[in-house]
């Protein structure tokens, strides 16, 4: 028995899990692509392109908050747990790399609860940081 | 005088002779029962028939220029299959939004969910037929993420474009 809970336990830290309702592409989808477009390229001047940006941002520490606190994010009606699989779906997909921490449910309770006012300063600050 | 007396005194023991003591009760009964029970009779009434484009929809259709057509669950604008486009393209000299609300909707036929794109068509004045407003499950404008409350030709790359209509294409299945 005790095995076995070890077993789920090390799968659970292999993969990013989360239980949620829609699959994080379809939550992609409803949430998200309508403005981001479907390859996460945006419209230059009035959506920010997200696809080369995440993963630089999922590796700075700042860079975590502002995925979580920036308003589609934490405005969204998704819960905690259906947001941090988004996010790591997001990351993974777009970037084409597992080489980042994965976002859990608890973390994204953390940061969502704090509002992020200037969001494109932060995002300025960021790209400069992570350049 | 004493006619009298003895008429009403017969005419009253035949009644209560003939009657039960209970009658009385029953018939008014009979009548209170009846009176509220004369509107649940079938008749036709003409404004249950009444069909027009906003309200509930119980029965999604199969008819692209209906807005029951079972994609249009959320849409809010002119369907695009009567302006001379289709539920997926866009009518000739109008271009489609690249940002757009998306919403899902039950396929009646095989009672799936599908993740449905309504992509506005810009670059012509309103096209005025088809005027849907079903909006179900779209939120008011403060909650702003799912909300489909904005004219989505504002955000294509070219600015002011006028909205001319909506098209509803499927992008997947909602699981």
């Amino acid at each position: 028995m005790r095995s076995r809970v070890a077993l789920v336990g090390t799968l659970l830290i292999l993969t990013c899990s989360s239980a949620w309702s829609f699959e994080p592409s379809m939550n992609y989808a409803l949430q998200c692509m309508g403005c981001h477009t479907p390859d996460g390229s945006g419209t230059p001047g009035r959506v920010p392109a997200i696809r080369d940006t995440l993963l630089s941002f999922a590796r700075l520490p700042d860079g975590r908050k502002f995925l979580v606190q920036v308003p589609g994010s934490s405005q969204s009606m998704l819960t905690d747990a259906e947001l941090a699989a988004l996010l790591n779906w997001m990351i993974e997909t777009f970037s084409g790399t597992k080489a980042f921490s994965c976002f859990t449910a608890a973390e994204v309770a953390r940061y969502r609860s704090q509002t992020l006012v200037h969001v494109r300063a932060e995002r300025e600050r960021l790209l400069h940081t992570s350049r | 005088m004493k006619w009298l007396d003895t008429l009403t005194e017969r005419s009253t023991r035949n009644l209560a002779r003939r009657t039960s003591r209970r009658s009385l009760l029953g018939s008014l009964s009979a009548a209170i029962v009846g009176a509220a029970l004369m509107p649940l009779l079938p008749i036709a009434r003409g404004a249950a028939a009444d069909n027009g484009s906003t309200g509930t929809h119980p029965k999604p259709n199969d008819d692209p220029t209906s807005c029951d057509y079972w994609r249009h669950c959320a849409i809010d604008g002119f369907a695009c299959s009567c302006c001379g486009g289709s539920q997926s393209e866009c009518p000739p000299g109008t271009e489609m939004s690249i940002v757009t609300w998306i919403g899902t909707c039950q396929n009646p036929v095989d009672g799936k969910h599908y993740a449905i794109s309504y992509n506005d068509c810009c670059g012509k004045s309103a096209c005025g037929r088809c005027q849907c407003n079903r909006n179900e499950r779209d939120t008011p404008l403060y909650v702003p993420f799912q909300s489909n409350d904005y004219n989505w030709c504002s955000g294509s790359t070219k600015a002011n474009v006028p909205y001319h209509c909506s098209t509803a294409r499927v992008i997947g299945e909602a699981k």
